[in-house]
């Protein structure tokens, strides 16, 4: 059963790791990091990165189609799995943390593109933020 | 064409990490920096709640601004309140009620650790806050839930800082978060969260923000931000303010500057006017802030006048915080 410091060594085993972080994204606080820090200062990554992360999960445009039929969703229910950002040399992907308490919780993976696989490191980051908050 | 109408926050803001080390401490208690330095084991009672600390470093943070570990998973079904109760009578007393949990299976590794961090900076950044009364320390065993992901005090006195930012930079009016709220029922509601949505349900003219938190099971920092949020666009106002009660949360940033006057720009109502009556902020949906937003990514809060209203008090309590820090 991981805790925070293994989820994080573990993505940290995904070919072309650079980084990881398990971060806040209202108070833009990392809660646990491994490994470098995109642009070298792990506070200043950790509140940009929640801010993509949040506006991402707020807008409407960007959470899936309203099922009449459906129980209304779940507090723990995100409107957006992950997010990937690609750049000449690197790709970030934030994945968020479904809890059932009141948490504002993503994991972000920094890989260096050329080792890096983005399908293998996406459906790996889901597991990993399923089985830290899922027993 | 539709516009959909929301009101974009601030950039989360960034401390200045060189300037903090240049004077030595994190600027927020002189008393708990002495404490990590000389790795104390206790429990330090301030005038808004209780740090723990073991070897210097922080297990746990109680306030009763802010809902506890408990309340936080047994709020929304993370934990049944029984197997909370059961842990905390078995395990109370080896001081390992967290490890306990997880051992028996009632919760993940990774879903106590979360949730103990979310807690502990939660009910630090009202313990924190600005205090009258002066901390004591009582030197003594651990905490009852034993140490699950000790935080050092340096990082929660700076991440206590930087969220009084977070706050600030969205809505300046710090005295609100202890001020019961009241909505302001003016035409063309932007575009809320759903969190937003909960919390304005429950905004009536009474509550205040941390018992919106408490009675959501939310996390009283994070609904903090949410109702500054809601000021910023018009939809939240503060209603007449609750005869002796202090507001909780930082009322300033450095304890030597005493009481902060309004900020540049009024917020939609004074506290003293009646519920309803509440001016909406100017150019609703994207009020004027205070320049607060600098380029280099962080500015403090500065009040609108350097003086504070009575020059006594101011001294009495750097009188304090000198005494505190000797």
């Amino acid at each position: 059963m991981p805790g925070i410091d293994e989820c994080l060594l573990e993505a940290m085993r995904l070919p072309g790791a650079r980084g990881a972080a398990l971060i806040d994204w209202t108070s833009g606080l990392a809660l646990g990091t491994v490994g470098e820090s995109p642009g070298g200062d792990q506070e200043t990554a950790a509140a940009e990165a929640a801010e993509i992360a949040r506006l991402a999960a707020e807008q409407h445009a960007f959470a899936p189609d309203e099922d009449p039929e459906a129980p209304a969703a779940a507090d723990t229910e995100l409107p957006v799995e992950d997010l990937i950002v690609s750049n000449r040399d690197s790709y970030h992907v934030l994945r968020f943390v479904g809890s059932s308490f009141d948490g504002s919780v993503f994991l972000h993976l920094w890989l260096a593109r050329a080792e890096g696989n983005l399908a293998l490191a996406r459906i790996r980051l889901g597991e990993m933020a399923e089985r830290l908050v899922l027993a | 064409m539709t516009v959909v109408r929301t009101t974009e926050p601030p950039r989360l803001p960034v401390r200045d990490k060189a300037a903090a080390r240049a004077r030595g401490w994190g600027g927020v208690s002189p008393m708990l920096t002495r404490l990590a330095a000389e790795r104390a084991t206790g429990v330090l009672v301030r005038e808004h709640g209780t740090l723990h600390l073991a070897e210097g470093l922080v297990v746990q943070a109680e306030s009763r601004h802010a809902p506890g570990l408990g309340a936080l998973l047994t709020a929304h079904g993370t934990l049944a309140p029984e197997a909370w109760h059961q842990a905390v009578n078995e395990a109370a007393d080896h001081h390992r009620v967290g490890r306990h949990l997880v051992d028996a299976g009632h919760l993940p590794l990774g879903a106590l650790e979360l949730c103990h961090l979310a807690a502990l900076y939660d009910a630090a950044y009202f313990v924190l806050a600005p205090s009258s009364t002066p901390p004591r320390f009582r030197y003594g065993p651990v905490h009852w839930l034993g140490s699950v992901r000790p935080v050092p005090v340096e990082a929660l006195e700076r991440e206590t800082l930087r969220r009084r930012d977070v706050l600030h930079r969205i809505w300046p009016h710090p005295g609100m978060d202890g001020i019961p709220l009241a909505r302001t029922h003016l035409p063309g509601t932007p575009a809320l969260t759903r969190r937003q949505l909960a919390v304005l349900e429950l905004v009536d003219g009474v509550r205040t923000a941390t018992d919106i938190a408490r009675e959501l099971g939310h996390l009283a920092f994070h609904t903090l931000v949410d109702v500054r949020r809601l000021t910023a666009a018009g939809v939240v106002t503060t209603a007449a303010p609750a005869r002796g009660q202090s507001p909780p949360g930082g009322t300033r940033t450095t304890p030597d500057r005493g009481q902060s006057p309004p900020p540049p720009d009024q917020p939609p109502a004074d506290p003293g006017q009646p519920p309803g009556r509440g001016r909406p902020p100017q150019g609703r949906g994207q009020p004027r802030r205070p320049e607060t937003d600098g380029a280099d990514g962080y500015a403090p809060p500065v009040p609108a006048e350097p003086l504070p209203p009575d020059p006594h008090i101011t001294l009495l309590k750097r009188l304090r915080d000198a005494l505190e820090a000797l």
